[in-house]
């Protein structure tokens, strides 16, 4: 079912012009909480010719309906997701972005859970999530202050743990017993 | 021609030294049987051989010394108490003869010089001058002037009023300030912005010490739970806090931290572009905070709002500032504050959460999660302005009258603009775009510039001017418009000429008896330290001042208006040296419990104490003691009296045997006569002996070194003070001195009572008493103290009240004094010797009718003294 979804995304993208609204799917970065999807709601309000269809956090993933040759005319698919990505930083305080659907099967990457201290709120769990997820590697990442864990789905060829615990202190996140 | 001119000054001061000169013989027989024995040739004691005297005043030094010898006489102090007395004949007839010598010369030398001489305004009257010319009443204009001096204990007198050409620089200078700030450039009023703003603004101090659990964001009184409080540990990155919105929910902040050197609570988000007056509201309260729990507080507390002139480019703290107030903050129950008030350019809002503990914040290993103390909420504070009830502004209005604003078209003479902008980083209100480049229309401008100048002159030179003297400014702005300048620039360059002409920046007083309109400025200078009304000027113009009602009747007008504040806190500035509250500082091991709540509320008591008197018309004896005092909550903990809340000053009766109330026993006073770590009896006694009770003490003989107090506790003052009177030529000075100081020692370097002194050293362990339970304490209990005392009469004291309660019984004594303070700060010179007996007449006229301070303010504004130059 996924790969078909992917499909159509990519189909989507490549038939241009595309006159009317399609659901277009994208993987979002900076939903590292389950109340982020609120967040995310507001976000895309203030967006004009873009609508959010539906959230899936558990994939870090949203659906939007827009016009690509209407909103972003004459854009490859990679610059679509560059210029989306610009488009939802600068609505959400560079909290929120979009980047390349992950290209490796989710059965083939490996999830790390890491237990942390000193995440009092959200805004604390955004600067552990920032730590993390921009590292080569890193596929998907969420970080929750209220059970205190940071955990991330990364390609064990490219990362590893100690990586991201590097990462994660040189940010002033303490590290807690596995 | 100008020989005669020449000779005539030489001829009168020979004149007047050989009518000064009187035959020593006409003193001879009171000298010789009273005072050879110990002041002849041989014995000379105190350097005096008064067989060598000459009765001759002519020189100052001759005149001092016989002033000297004519006041020991007659208050009895010599001849000496165990030498025979002189009869009453023999008193008063020596001291006619030294009275006659001396008053004989001085009006000889008066004649000459006059007594108030020819003087510039002050800073303070400057700067008043300038903001009531123009109504702008928030101007700032002192802080670039030069320090005035001071003479004869205040600053309006012109031995201390000294100019200079950086004197003119700044005069020149603020001039132009002033000028562009008055002058309207748009057709219409900047837009009234209304901006709230939250003390957790981005980028500031607040938001850093929220994350670090100095302070809690609070929503509906509970902790924001999009915004937990710091918790074992602080929340990391301030970057990341502020891009997800954590200070611009909408939450009030809770701070537990007081200010301090590295934490300045600022309202930066709005930094003033036009200057005027701004609408300020804000919404405060306190709360107890109990490890994440928000309860009631344990009283009312309070804020303070500042307003703080950024400099550089506005980042960091310790701008410097100045205080709009202390409001309460009551116990989970918000209050709404309510301010109008006048913002300059580059100004912002500050916050301090003035009553809580100074250094007490809870940074530990359990931050806010950990602590248990007050908290004081902020919920927002709303600014609304520039408020302009007409346009162009009344300033403008004042320079220009009712000519219209055009935009500008001519290629020469262009009004010079400065871009209006937000200059400074942090703030978000931004500046109404430019309509163009507009100003001020004349069709007949020779006409406008007479019309015009006609209505300002009089007013900023307090006193009509004559039509010549305009027709030369005339002149001048038709030789710039010749020049090729626009209406606006060749009247702006009379304006200033104007403001820096001697003619406003000197007080004018034409004769010996002043003219009415040197009267109102008298009047006027004396009781708001501006110009003169429209009313005053009118009542001059018609001759009316100089009658009795009349003038009792503008005397209460002014007093009883607002601008008699500026009397109030310019008088006690110098009167009882306010000014130096903050000269020293308090040492913070020894008096922990400090801070600038206590300092400012101990300012606020005197001046409102000073206003009570003035207000109530109470006699002098309530200059040393009373049964009220003007309190707040601060100064009723500070004096150990129970029952006051709030931060405001409203007067309370004291329970019977308090020391408490009058100037004499107030922490200002207190603490600006001690050197910030100890107490001295000698500092204090020579403030007491000069400023109370007026008999300033000579000053210390040379090469006698001061005594310091023993801050180790090891040693009393007066331990030490008692080895210093073993001195002789120590010993007669210090028997004056000594007893105010050693009542005073009941009083340490904050004003707190005490009986015993506080030590660094050795000592007992303190107990805590009323200090806040978040100050730490590190003193001890060191020596008791003494405050008993034997005045120069042989009365003895055994403590403060017993001291208060003798010299509250000399009124007249301290009536005189302050009959003099007034008549030195009104009339702007010093006294002299022959002022006695008019001084002698107002005190009895005010003794007559109750002896009230109002009626001696009365009687000297009726006087000649007042009323002559």
């Amino acid at each position: 079912m996924r790969i078909l979804i992917m499909l159509g995304t990519i189909c989507c993208l490549l038939v241009t012009p595309i006159a009317s609204a399609q659901p277009i799917k994208h993987q979002i970065t900076g939903l590292f909480m389950p109340e982020r999807e609120r967040d995310l709601r507001e976000v895309c309000d203030k967006l004009a010719d873009i609508k959010l269809v539906s959230i899936n956090y558990k994939n870090a993933e949203a659906t939007f309906d827009y016009v690509p040759a209407k909103l972003f005319p004459k854009q490859t698919p990679e610059q679509i997701v560059q210029k989306l990505d610009n488009l939802l930083r600068s609505a959400s305080n560079s909290t929120f972005g979009v980047k390349p659907r992950c290209a490796l099967p989710a059965d083939k990457l490996t999830f790390v859970e890491i237990p942390a201290g000193g995440l009092d709120c959200k805004a604390c769990c955004l600067t552990a999530y920032e730590a993390i997820y921009k590292i080569d590697g890193v596929e998907r990442a969420t970080a929750n202050f209220r059970d205190g864990k940071i955990t991330a789905w990364i390609d064990s060829r490219k990362t590893d743990r100690p990586t991201l615990e590097t990462a994660l202190k040189n940010r002033g996140v303490t590290i807690g017993k596995r | 021609m100008s020989q005669p001119a020449n000779i005539y000054p030489i001829a009168v001061a020979i004149l007047t030294a050989l009518a000064c000169v009187v035959p020593a013989r006409a003193q001879t027989p009171f000298f010789e049987k009273h005072c050879h024995a110990c002041h002849d040739t041989s014995s000379k004691r105190g350097g005096l051989d008064l067989t060598a005297l000459k009765l001759d005043a002519s020189n100052a030094e001759q005149f001092a010394h016989l002033l000297k010898i004519h006041d020991r006489i007659e208050s009895g102090e010599m001849p000496p108490k165990n030498k025979p007395r002189p009869t009453a004949e023999e008193k008063s007839s020596s001291l006619k003869t030294l009275h006659d010598v001396l008053v004989k010369a001085e009006s000889a030398k008066l004649a000459n010089d006059g007594r108030t001489r020819l003087r510039r305004l002050t800073r303070v009257e400057y700067e008043n001058t300038m903001r009531d010319l123009f109504d702008m009443p928030g101007l700032l204009l002192q802080g670039e002037l030069p320090a005035d001096g001071s003479a004869h204990g205040f600053d309006n007198n012109s031995d201390a009023l000294d100019i200079s050409h950086v004197n003119l620089a700044k005069y020149l200078k603020a001039a132009d300030h002033t000028l562009t700030m008055a002058i309207a450039t748009q057709p219409k009023p900047p837009s009234v912005t209304k901006q709230r703003i939250s003390l957790a603004n981005p980028h500031g101090f607040v938001a850093h010490v929220l994350l670090h659990g100095d302070g809690v964001l609070l929503k509906n009184k509970q902790p924001d739970p999009e915004f937990p409080p710091a918790g074992e540990h602080m929340h990391i990155d301030q970057g990341a806090h502020e891009r997800m919105g954590a200070f611009r929910n909408g939450s009030s902040v809770g701070l537990f931290r007081h200010e301090d050197e590295s934490f300045h609570p600022y309202f930066i988000e709005f930094v003033t572009i036009y200057p005027g007056n701004y609408r300020i509201r804000t919404s405060l309260w306190s709360f107890q905070w109990d490890k994440g729990k928000v309860l009631l507080a344990r009283g009312t507390e309070a804020a303070r709002l500042s307003i703080v002139q950024l400099t550089g480019d506005g980042r960091g703290g310790g701008h410097p500032s100045t205080v709009l107030g202390y409001y309460d903050a009551p116990s989970l129950n918000e209050k709404v504050h309510d301010i109008t008030t006048w913002l300059n350019k580059n100004e912002i809002v500050g916050f301090n959460a003035a009553s809580l503990a100074p250094g007490a914040n809870t940074r530990g290993k359990n931050r806010a999660m950990g602590f248990v103390g007050p908290g004081i909420a902020c919920d927002y504070l709303d600014i609304e302005g520039p408020l302009h009830d007409v346009w162009p502004p009344r300033a403008h209005q004042i320079l220009f009258g009712d000519l219209p604003l055009v935009e500008f078209k001519a290629k020469a003479g262009t009004p010079k603009r400065k871009l209006v902008r937000q200059e400074m980083g942090a703030g978000k209100n931004r500046p109404d775009p430019s309509l163009g480049l507009w100003t001020v229309h004349s069709d007949q401008p020779l006409i406008d510039a007479d019309r015009l100048l006609g209505k300002f002159l009089p007013r900023a030179f307090r006193r009509p001017v004559t039509p010549e003297i305009r027709k030369q400014y005339v002149a001048k702005v038709e030789e710039r418009l010749k020049a090729g300048e626009c209406f606006e620039l060749a009247m702006r360059w009379v304006y200033r000429a104007a403001l820096l002409s001697p003619d406003f920046l000197y007080h004018i007083e034409p004769t010996e008896k002043i003219d009415d309109h040197a009267l109102a400025c008298r009047l006027s200078y004396f009781f708001w330290r501006t110009m003169p009304d429209e009313k005053l000027m009118h009542l001059a113009a018609l001759g009316k001042l100089r009658d009795g009602v009349v003038l009792r009747g503008e005397v209460e007008r002014l007093l009883a208006d607002g601008k008699s504040q500026r009397f109030v806190e310019d008088f006690l500035g110098q009167w009882l040296k306010l000014r130096s509250i903050a000269a020293t500082d308090p040492d913070r091991k020894l008096y922990p419990e400090f801070n600038m709540y206590l300092q400012d509320s101990t300012v606020a008591e005197t001046r409102a104490y000073f206003r009570e008197l003035l207000d109530k018309n109470l006699d002098a004896s309530y200059l040393v003691k009373s049964d009220f005092a003007l309190l707040n909550e601060r100064l009723a903990v500070h004096y150990g009296i129970e029952g006051v809340s709030g931060s405001q000053i409203r007067r309370v009766s004291l329970p019977a045997g308090s020391p408490r109330g009058a100037f004499l026993t107030q922490a200002s006073i207190l603490r600006i006569t001690a050197n910030g770590t100890t107490t001295s009896p000698v500092p204090r006694g020579a403030f007491v002996l000069d400023r109370l009770l007026g008999q300033p003490p000579e000053p210390p003989p040379p090469n006698i070194p001061a005594i310091e107090p023993d801050v180790r506790g090891a040693k009393t003052i007066r331990e030490q003070l008692a080895k210093h009177r073993d001195n002789p030529s120590c010993a007669s000075c210090h028997a004056k001195i000594d007893p105010p100081g050693f009542a005073l020692e009941a009083f340490d370097v904050i004003g707190g009572f005490r009986t015993r002194y506080r030590s660094i050293g050795a000592g007992d362990p303190a107990p805590r008493g009323k200090i806040d339970p978040f100050i730490g304490i590190q003193f001890k209990l060191g020596p008791k103290v003494d405050a008993s005392g034997t005045l120069p009469d042989g009365r003895e004291f055994l403590a403060i009240n017993d001291y208060q309660n003798l010299i509250a019984a000399d009124r007249e004594r301290l009536l005189k004094n302050l009959a003099g303070q007034f008549a030195i700060y009104g009339a702007a010179r010093n006294l002299t010797f022959s002022d006695r007996a008019p001084i002698a007449t107002i005190v009895a006229n005010t003794n007559k009718q109750g002896g009230g301070i109002r009626t001696l303010i009365h009687e000297l504004t009726q006087s000649a003294l007042f009323q002559t130059r």
